[in-house]
């Protein structure tokens, strides 16, 4: 009687989905990442057993004038002058755009304060309008090859930031950049400062002049110690694979202040293994 | 590595966008009401995302929040029927054993619980242990659910709806 359960089955493949379906999906989509990632930072400040540093923390973030009044008590201030947040949203037919930018706040050196914002905000400005083109492209292209305009779905680009090491004399804080279209793509852009010195940190100044070596001998030690999961799969040297860290390498410093290095998806390993982070141990522990 | 699983779960979402509408509407009935089954399974689905652990799970995984939200609102729209639909619905039960519906239209007059294993065992194709995963119920449940399905659904159609 396999007829009859073909025929219902045709039946309930007729349901015919609606159009508003993709732009349905791509907007929950968004909205249920803003609300994982709102409740991770929640959580993430308080299990650091500092609740009352949390409520402090997410104030200075929600509020430029409450970071200002804060940066005037003396003692606060070393934190508070660091944050304070840039975020709005674009919502329309052809993009879903998410954007929460950090700005930088050094109350004693305006010189590296204004160079980082800047960089930061042409870079994520840049980034904005080369998505915003290809998103353009991408739907022309869509609609003459004969795409219905409405069933176009909606690319979905969304900023934001995590600050990994905050201490008296580090901030390192990731930059992240992701673009969906039919598939979510990526990029990192790291930040380290040293405050005490007012300057960005380099892989040299925390791994010493060898710091090449080191990182190189970590990581591929690191790959290989990997590579013994037979899930696990990296490109081979010669075929992509890693050879050396970069002169600008993608790194931040964790809460323990030990050195990541993080590798883009697709950039040593197959695109199912996602980004690749290692953890430099320092040269003298 | 879990921003990965994050973004294997939304290419899976869109890639499979059409299937979740579909089962969220054969609960609901109602183009609006399903749209919103699917939106609301996607919100819970990534803000818990941090609870899927492996990604191999990712499908039984979602389909148990799908699942989830279209029983509530099945339920839910239960117990609000409309006045309009209650009078077009009332005199259909077929309690009258001469009128046979088809096996499409019979699957509706299943529980809700029935209905599930019945759509993803033959319109979504699942193996029994992923209805088992996906429902919450271990496999046996699955099993004599199963059949005491085909055999309401032989009642109900006059057939032999057994594969």
């Amino acid at each position: 009687m396999k007829d009859l359960w073909e025929q219902a089955r045709q039946q309930y493949r007729e349901t015919p989905p609606p159009e508003e379906l993709n732009f349905a999906v791509a907007s929950a989509l968004r909205a249920g990442e803003r609300k994982r990632t709102h409740r991770r930072t929640v959580r993430r400040s308080l299990s650091a057993s500092l609740a009352a540093c949390a409520c402090f923390v997410l104030l200075v973030n929600a509020s430029p004038t409450f970071a200002q009044a804060v940066a005037e008590v003396p003692v606060l201030g070393d934190l508070a002058r660091v944050f304070t947040v840039t975020q709005y949203t674009v919502e329309d037919r052809d993009h879903l755009i998410d954007v929460r930018l950090p700005a930088l706040d050094l109350a004693g050196d305006t010189d590296l304060e204004q160079r980082i914002n800047t960089e930061i905000s042409t870079r994520i400005d840049q980034i904005l309008q080369e998505a915003e083109d290809r998103a353009r492209e991408t739907k022309e292209a869509y609609v003459a090859t004969g795409g219905d305009p409405d069933d176009f779905m909606p690319i979905i680009i969304s900023v934001d930031y995590e600050i990994k090491c905050q201490s008296q004399q580090y901030l390192s804080f990731v930059i992240t950049k992701t673009e969906t279209l039919a598939s979510a793509y990526t990029e990192h852009y790291a930040y380290n400062i040293d405050l005490t010195a007012g300057r960005e940190v380099t892989l040299k100044d925390l791994l010493g002049p060898d710091y090449k070596e080191i990182a190189n001998a970590a990581i591929s030690e690191e790959i290989a110690r990997r590579s013994q999961d037979p899930d696990n799969i990296f490109f081979l040297q010669g075929e992509g694979g890693f050879t050396s860290i970069s002169g600008d390498q993608t790194f931040y410093l964790d809460a323990d202040k030990n050195v990541v290095v993080l590798f883009e998806k697709y950039e040593i390993a197959p695109g199912f293994m996602g980004v690749q982070e290692f953890t430099i141990p320092l040269p003298n522990g | 590595m879990d921003t990965n699983i994050r973004q294997q779960l939304s290419e899976y979402i869109v890639a499979h966008q059409e299937d979740f509408y579909r089962l969220a509407y054969s609960y609901v009935k109602n183009r609006d009401a399903a749209l919103d089954v699917v939106q609301e399974s996607i919100v819970r689905a990534l803000s818990k995302s941090d609870s899927l652990r492996q990604p191999e799970y990712m499908k039984t995984w979602f389909y148990r929040i799908l699942l989830n939200e279209s029983m509530n609102h099945y339920r839910r729209g239960k117990r609000l029927v409309s006045l309009e639909d209650s009078n077009a619905d009332s005199p259909a039960p077929a309690s009258d054993p001469a009128e046979r519906l088809d096996l499409y239209a019979a699957i509706d007059r299943l529980g809700p619980k029935e209905q599930a294993i019945i759509r993803l065992r033959f319109f979504e194709d699942m193996k029994l242990e992923e209805i088992s995963r996906v429902t919450g119920t271990n496999l046996n449940t699955v099993k004599s659910r199963l059949y005491k399905s085909l055999r309401r659904l032989r009642e109900l159609t006059g057939e032999e709806v057994a594969t």
